[in-house]
């Protein structure tokens, strides 16, 4: 079950009783507020994070956002014991003379378990990279617990209204991750949390029908579920866009033709 | 009476006219084409070859469309609407496609109590899921059970549909399959949601199928058992509220939980037990009110079911172990499996019990070997499903042991395996 807190911000996000989960971050200075808010789809149940980008996006960046914000969830529920990069560096050290002592049992089971996690995620975040690069990917989603259609918890990153633009016309790609992560700072979504048991995490994706991509699994008839605690991370650009950047479009037309794909590997949290 | 019989034989290929016909296709796993191009393209597919004996399996297409979108199209249960394999025309029945992806993922497991992460409570199925792909295919009973099953369900779900009045017309959604071990009552309970699943998909998105573990609802602190129930009933009935799944809840051995109520008057179980079949009792009584639900139950010994249950079961399905012509049909699907496997080799067409009849059992070259199969059945009677379709396996363990064998052979093997399984039984009773 949700954390007291979230579930009390769900549903009734306005309500005067809620924890001060503002649904928007502050405005930070020289940031200016677009008109593709207004496109977008209804805001969801739930807290909603909204981060806007002065300027156009590249696809490159689009996929750092998904890897990064997979790597902090992961993290701050408790499914990773140390955030990624630290846990790939202790984990993944060559072992050394010093280290050939014996350990007990228990200790083998938890890094093999660690080996595994890390091996998954890794092949996500390389797949990732591929998805992205093949079609433009306007929705996210991370799913802790319990199955694709009934998850415990819920976190999307949407970027339907983010402008892509190439590489060399677009923001910095770590600039906008650093934003991002400001953002979701500001909002503090994840302190009023109950911790949470390892469980499976799954990663699904919009991306195009004939854009190619063999690893994710299509799910046409997957709708995003209603259930379960959830947090939605709405992704926009405003500021001056070149036109050679594709414009984003609230028409849902547009977005027929994208569907589901889920990953085909469910990552193992663990405890230590 | 063979005049009237001649007579029949010319009225049947009309009454196969307008039947309805179940097609189902299988998607390929990595397929993103829109269901309606491939509608179309299995239409195309049916009209090329309109006439069918029976149920029959394409896997390799003519058409580079169906070939990379789809892993099989098939024309599925008509045994169970027609008594005689006989001509279809496609063109006159109606035909109702069903186009499905599987689910490659395994159950999820749903915890209750949250201090102990290892018990689970209830395993849980998005389906259709692999996992059962081919289950009810491989379940094979004399009488019209399954489509007497698949009728019931049908008729539930419509009358849900309609909004019948409840108050007037009462049913309850509850099936109870009862039988000896070893017949295939979950198998066939497993089977049925993933069929309806598929049947029902232009209706309902997804189904799920949640397994529950009884004996987890049992807490080992007094008086939390009853709360137990109400959680878990509580997680069901939040897929529940999403009007596109079609739910399916099985509760196996569920004398285990409602055999408690006589017990408890005999005195020989705590209260709280008690508490648990009023628990499950009331619950049940609260879900059935909803369209897209339907609970499953299975069952050993029917005696020790509580009454106040079985009267809440609308269809209580005897299921017995199967009969000579049931098991040679298993047998049957076993021995073409090996063959397909290449460890019986080389391949030899064994006959259908039904054109065995045909030629009047006489014996000859051609059918020598299925008369022998049909003696293996006869002895094999009293045997149960479960059994029955380790006896190839055991036979191959026991008294082959390479890696091919004729079909010759395979059977004297699987004769041998089966005088041995009654030999064993004797032992066993004997020295109880």
């Amino acid at each position: 079950m949700a954390a007291p807190g979230g579930a009390e911000a769900e549903g009734v996000g306005a309500s005067p009783a809620a924890p001060p989960l503002p649904a928007e971050p502050p405005a930070a200075p020289g940031l200016t507020r677009g008109p593709h808010r207004g496109g977008m789809a209804a805001p969801p149940l739930g807290p909603a994070v909204s981060v806007v980008f002065p300027g156009a996006v590249s696809r490159e960046s689009c996929c750092r956002f998904a890897c990064e914000l997979l790597k902090h969830v992961l993290y701050q529920r408790h499914q990773l014991p140390l955030p990624y990069e630290q846990l790939a560096y202790f984990c993944r050290r060559p072992s050394q003379v010093g280290d050939m002592i014996k350990k007990p049992p228990s200790v083998d089971l938890a890094s093999k378990k660690c080996q595994q996690v890390l091996t998954d995620l890794e092949g996500m975040l390389q797949h990732l990279e591929v998805i992205f690069s093949l079609t433009l990917v306007p929705r996210v989603l991370i799913l802790l617990g319990g199955s694709a259609v009934s998850p415990k918890e819920l976190y999307e990153l949407n970027l339907e209204g983010v402008c892509v633009g190439s590489t060399e016309k677009s923001l910095k790609t770590t600039s906008c991750v650093r934003k991002l992560f400001h953002s979701l700072f500001i909002a503090d979504v994840f302190s009023e949390l109950k911790a949470l048991p390892a469980m499976g995490t799954v990663v699904m994706l919009q991306g195009h029908r004939d854009c190619g991509v063999e690893w994710f699994r299509p799910k046409l008839n997957y709708k995003v579920p209603t259930r379960g605690r959830k947090l939605t991370v709405n992704l926009s650009c405003d500021g001056d866009i070149s036109i050679s950047a594709s414009a984003p479009s609230s028409t849902t037309s547009v977005w027929e033709d994208y569907v589901w794909f889920q990953a085909p590997v469910t990552l193992k949290g663990f405890h230590e | 009476m063979d005049e009237t019989a001649g007579d029949l034989k010319q009225e049947l290929p009309n009454t196969c006219d307008n039947i309805q016909i179940h097609v189902e296709v299988h998607q390929n796993s990595i397929s993103t084409a829109k269901k309606e191009d491939i509608r179309m393209s299995v239409l195309k597919l049916l009209n090329r070859h309109n006439i069918v004996f029976g149920d029959y399996k394409w896997t390799e297409f003519d058409d580079g469309f169906l070939n990379s979108n789809v892993q099989s199209v098939s024309i599925v249960d008509t045994e169970l609407k027609l008594k005689e394999r006989q001509p279809i025309d496609l063109s006159k029945s109606s035909l109702s496609i069903h186009i499905f992806h599987l689910n490659e993922e395994g159950p999820s497991s749903e915890n209750l109590e949250e201090d102990n992460e290892d018990i689970v409570a209830a395993n849980h199925w998005v389906l259709p899921a692999a996992e059962f792909h081919g289950l009810w295919e491989s379940l094979i009973y004399d009488t019209e059970v399954k489509s007497h099953l698949l009728d019931y369900v049908t008729t539930t779900l419509l009358f849900s549909d309609r909004n019948v009045d409840s108050n007037l017309i009462s049913w309850n959604r509850v099936v109870l399959l009862h039988g000896p071990p070893g017949t295939g009552k979950t198998s066939l309970c497993k089977a049925l949601a993933q069929k309806l699943t598929i049947r029902l998909s232009y209706r309902y998105k997804y189904g799920q199928l949640i397994e529950i573990n009884s004996h987890s609802l049992f807490s080992k602190w007094f008086s939390e058992s009853g709360k137990l129930v109400t959680k878990m009933f509580q997680k069901i009935q939040e897929l529940i509220d999403d009007k596109d799944a079609l739910v399916f809840v099985l509760i196996d051995e569920v004398e285990s939980l409602t055999a408690a109520r006589s017990a408890f008057k005999a005195g020989t179980e705590p209260s709280d037990a008690i508490r648990v079949v009023n628990a499950v009792l009331t619950q049940i009584d609260q879900i059935k009110r909803y369209p897209n639900v339907v609970i499953l139950t299975t069952s050993n010994i029917t005696e020790k079911i509580d009454m106040a249950f079985v009267d809440r079961a609308d269809i209580k399905q005897y299921i017995g172990p199967p009969s000579t012509a049931a098991i040679f049909r298993i047998y049957l699907s076993c021995l073409e499996e090996l063959m397909k496997c290449q460890i019986i080799y080389p391949r030899q067409q064994l006959l259908t019990l039904r054109e065995l009849e045909m030629i009047g059992f006489v014996e000859n070259n051609v059918s020598r070997l299925s008369l022998l199969l049909k003696e293996i059945s006869r002895r094999s009677e009293g045997l149960s499903g479960r059994v029955l379709r380790k006896l190839p396996f055991l036979a191959h363990a026991l008294y082959i042991q390479s890696p091919n064998v004729t079909m010759k052979t395979f059977l004297q093997a699987l004769s041998l395996v089966v005088d041995k399984q009654f030999e064993e039984r004797r032992k066993l009773t004997d020295s109880v």
